[in-house]
């Protein structure tokens, strides 16, 4: 299916890619049941074939919003402004994206500043008569204080509801300021996965940003990521490729280039599927269409399909060949010393497919492991990318492998049936309970920390680190009680509100 | 799609004087839904978000974690449950969806109080959530709701209305006795101010040295809601705050025949905190004299600890920063403004007040900046925008050498900029980790030096 670019609001990705939020069996039904290998679900409850049965439930815990994706996107772009359409409240956000952004910056060796986010601060009385001249202003106000390179403007649930024309503004701004003027459309409720933040940044980025008449750069290859460490850049120096990150901490040159690059990777599918498959659409810039580049298998597979698209062949296999010397001693060592630990991958997720892989190059058990959400296909619908049946097929099947929305109140279940040593996760709001019980967790802040050969040593070591933790969560677990009802804590299955 | 030149010309603009709009840029304040966190402040109780998917986790994250990394406590941050809106409830109103939610919170969660706060969704559509919450409390299930959508107000105004919600469907008419010398105090914003636990600890802690039985009722010290109980049974209320507070006291007045006292400066320091005190004492008309044996021994082990700093107040070599800025919510930056110019002895360089009090209590706060100290007058400015705000610094004439800072994550850049020492002490302090430290009272002064200090001193070299 072609993804639509005529016009400016996206496509949530349940209507695009029939993403599920809450399921339950193992990691080789999921991959069987999903779009790659065409099968519908068996009880029917799907006309599309590509919907998997979906588990809904009356009790739910806080979510995520496609509004905040598009604040760690469009927000960390380094010449723009992001004007966030909404009363304050959404504007919360200005205070974790500042602080991500900081440390960002810090990381990448990038001077340090604070974001500019501007609130457009919706009032009772704009709920009446509309927030479009208040959106204007702020258009003007982001000119006036930083003469910015291009303005993104989120949407919000009020300003959704109420029906303000944002791309009315937007064009209008845009004749008068003479830079790109971008209206994202990212309602909260538009979306039951924020995920379709990404979608509506990049959605923007490439209708009114990237470079209609490229210039091809041969050694130029776009990385979708967020704010990793540069790793990068000493990999595809090997191949003689260059690299262009984007979209968190980007200039607008990066991503107006994107159409000139000679192909386009990312760290996570999840998060790169809408620019890599549009870039490809719009512009002809091979994706890269193997397994994300995690453990042995993931990572041979991806530098030999990016060496095979960019003409390095033999570069990618001295490369390959070299490193894999280099990580085997240690790797070897890490084996030794995680033998017998369990662990629990909990992160979004195609990033979880290949961590559960790079715990299993490192000899640690993952009986279980839940995903926030589960795309049954990805924007290239090429089976080559899907990562679920990559994962079973080179490193074996996950027995209890969930989809779970960030539930922490279903976490406790999971965590019991499977009672890990530790758990890995990015997100807030699982950790938490994890620590209650006694287990300690690896938050990976540093998206590219697993990633390639390197990788697995790092995670490795990280996963030393944090056992040791143990003793700080053993003692607090003994002392708190928790806020769920011992009702609820006797339940085996933690999705029995749901089924 | 449309095609874009790749060169950015400039365009012609009038360029108009920088004048207020209503652009904010760099928050500091969030929206009325923020004040789900007043009701996780109490002990065993917890809230039920009703509205879209984003929002609990926006205030759980800004407020409570990148603000102090204070947590979500018991019944707080990621356990909150959200009917998490979608387009289907935006289409057909949500009131089922909550009675769901409300029904199945009932089962899963252990909690002694739901409060239910509601978003932009449910209040710009109409649900009718009173009625689904009615039908909750008429079985006698201990849940309230307050209507706190983001265009309403911030999560101050917020805060009044989850207090007003609680009393008014919980706590419930009261018409027995008031037990004399018992006190319930109103007074930081839990949560946004970064070290309100520490805080009304030290509050409770002084006010029952001096003889008095106190009702804290948000936090660590807090006894749950059966201290919210004994709301009613209470001799007075407390205001310790510039405004914040002084809406339910006045109800509670109404409601209760309470009387109230109202003290906006929040005490730090012994002189502050010594006066503090004896106001409230005299307003409980309680026997002053365990208050004054308390004085006498607190005043002893502060002036003692002064002391000793004196040696580095008074000959340490390489310079003290002179003049100060505050930028904050008015409780903590009239509070530290007091005891900056009256204890230390700093010359007061900019004040701005950044939680947009309403405008009827604006300037009753000027008038204690106008009479900071007998022989100190200054001047505080309102505003809520980072830009403007740090225009306004930028413009200030400080002398010599650049003011000490006190203010929030978003002054770290400014700070650089001005080569000024600069401590957060605000929302948002996302460089900060705080679990129990004060910067109030008498030990919490004490603690506040060691930070003005260490910062100052450590930056020297």
């Amino acid at each position: 299916m072609k993804i639509n670019f005529d016009t400016p609001v996206v496509q949530s990705r349940e209507q695009r890619l029939g993403t599920i939020i809450a399921w339950d069996g193992k990691a080789s039904e999921l991959s069987s049941q999903s779009e790659f290998a065409r099968r519908s679900c068996a009880s029917g409850c799907g006309e599309k074939g590509r919907r998997l049965c979906e588990m809904k439930g009356p009790f739910t815990q806080g979510s995520v919003c496609s509004e905040q994706m598009v604040e760690c996107q469009a927000g960390h772009v380094r010449d723009a402004v992001l004007i966030q359409h909404s009363p304050i409240g959404c504007g919360a956000g200005q205070v974790i994206y500042n602080s991500i952004y900081r440390n960002g910056l810090a990381m990448r060796n990038l001077p340090v500043e604070n974001l500019r986010l501007i609130s457009t601060n919706l009032q009772e009385e704009d709920m009446v008569f509309g927030g479009v001249d208040k959106l204007e202003q702020s258009i003007r106000d982001a000119w006036e204080r930083h003469q910015p390179k291009a303005i993104f403007i989120a949407t919000s649930c009020a300003t959704g509801i109420i029906g303000d024309d944002v791309d009315g503004s937007a064009r209008k701004m845009e004749g008068e300021l003479g830079i790109p003027v971008i209206p994202l459309h990212c309602e909260g409720f538009m979306s039951k996965h924020w995920s379709t933040g990404f979608d509506a940044t990049q959605h923007g980025i490439l209708r009114q940003i990237v470079r209609k008449n490229p210039k091809k750069q041969e050694d130029l290859v776009n990385v979708i990521n967020l704010w990793g460490t540069d790793v990068f850049t000493p990999m595809f120096n090997e191949l003689g490729l260059r690299v262009n990150y984007v979209v968190d901490l980007a200039t607008m040159e990066d991503l107006a280039q994107l159409s000139e690059a000679a192909a386009t990777v990312g760290f996570c599918h999840t998060l790169s599927s809408y620019m890599a498959a549009g870039l490809e659409q719009e512009f002809g810039v091979p994706e890269i269409k193997a397994p994300q580049p995690y453990g042995f298998a993931g990572t041979d597979a991806w530098l030999r399909e990016l060496a095979r698209v960019t003409h390095r062949e033999e570069q990618a296999e001295t490369y390959i060949a070299r490193e894999h010397t280099r990580v085997k001693p240690r790797l070897e060592e890490l084996r030794k010393l995680l033998k017998g630990k369990k662990g629990f991958v909990s992160t979004g997720s195609a990033y979880a497919h290949g961590l559960i892989a790079v715990l299993r190059e490192l000899g640690i058990e993952v009986e279980g492991s839940l995903v926030f959400h589960h795309d049954p296909i990805y924007d290239s619908q090429d089976p080559r990318q899907d990562t679920l049946s990559h994962l079973v097929d080179n490193y074996g099947d996950v027995p209890a492998f969930s989809v779970s929305n960030r539930q922490q109140y279903q976490f406790y279940g999971l965590l019991q049936r499977v009672k890990p040593d530790f758990i890995i996760i990015r997100h807030n709001g699982l950790a938490p309970l994890a620590s209650r019980l006694g287990i300690p967790a690896a938050p990976l802040g540093d998206e590219h920390h697993a990633l390639g050969y390197q990788g697995m040593i790092n995670l490795g070591e990280t996963i030393l680190e944090i056992l040791a933790h143990k003793k700080f969560h053993e003692d607090l677990a003994s002392h708190i009680k928790l806020p769920y009802k011992k009702w609820w804590l006797e339940q085996k299955d933690p999705f029995l509100l749901v089924r | 799609m449309s095609e874009k030149e790749e060169k950015v010309t400039v365009p012609q603009i009038d360029k108009p004087a920088r004048a207020k709009t209503n652009s904010i840029q760099q928050i500091r304040y969030v929206c009325s839904i923020g004040a789900m966190h007043s009701a996780s402040a109490i002990p065993r109780v917890i809230p039920i978000t009703h509205c879209g998917p984003g929002c609990a986790d926006k205030q759980f994250m800004n407020l409570a974690f990148y603000n102090g990394f204070q947590g979500g406590g018991y019944g707080g941050g990621a356990v909150v449950p959200s009917t998490n809106q979608s387009e289907n409830e935006v289409v057909f109103g949500g009131e089922d969806r909550l009675r769901e939610l409300i029904g199945s919170s009932l089962k899963i969660l252990d909690a002694d109080l739901f409060v239910v706060v509601t978003g932009c969704i449910s209040d710009l559509l109409g649900d009718d959530v009173g009625a689904v919450v009615r039908e909750f409390q008429k079985q006698d299930v201990a849940v309230v709701f307050a209507e706190t959508g983001g265009f309403r107000g911030n999560n101050f105004t917020g805060h009044e209305l989850v207090t007003r919600g609680i009393i008014d469907q919980y706590v419930g008419d009261y018409d027995g006795p008031r037990t004399p010398g018992t006190v319930n105090v109103w007074s930081l914003l839990p949560y946004h101010n970064t070290f309100w636990r520490g805080d009304l600890t030290e509050i409770k802690r002084v006010l029952e040295g001096a003889g008095l039985e106190v009702n804290i009722l948000f936090g660590p010290e807090s006894r749950g809601v059966s201290e919210w109980k004994n709301i009613p049974k209470a001799q007075f209320n407390l205001v310790l705050s510039p405004w914040l507070g002084l809406k339910t006291a006045q109800h509670l007045e109404k409601k209760y025949g309470q009387p109230f006292l109202h003290l906006p400066v929040i005490p730090i320091g012994a002189r502050e905190t010594s006066a503090f005190l004896r106001a409230v004492v005299a307003f409980a008309g309680i026997d002053p004299v365990k208050a004054e044996e308390f004085i006498i021994s607190e005043e002893g082990t502060y002036y003692n600890y002064l002391e000793n700093f004196s040696d580095f107040y008074s000959e340490y070599w390489w310079g003290l920063p002179a003049k100060f800025v505050v930028v904050g919510d008015s409780a903590y930056n009239l509070a530290l403004t007091k005891f900056l110019v009256n204890q230390l002895g700093i010359i007061p360089g900019k004040q701005i007040i950044t939680e947009n009090p309403p405008d009827e209590y604006r300037e009753a706060i000027r008038a204690q900046y106008r009479n900071i100290a007998e022989d100190v007058s200054t001047d505080v400015e309102f505003e809520e925008d980072s830009y403007r705000i740090h225009q306004l610094i930028r413009q200030a004439d400080f002398g010599q050498k650049p003011p000490i800072i006190f203010g929030t994550t978003w002054e770290r850049d400014l700070a650089k900029e001005m080569k000024s020492a600069m401590i957060e002490v605000g929302f948002p302090t996302s460089y900060e980790v705080v679990l129990s430290r004060s910067y109030i009272g008498y030990r919490g002064a004490l603690t506040l030096l060691e930070k003005i200090y260490t910062t100052a001193v450590g930056a020297s070299a």
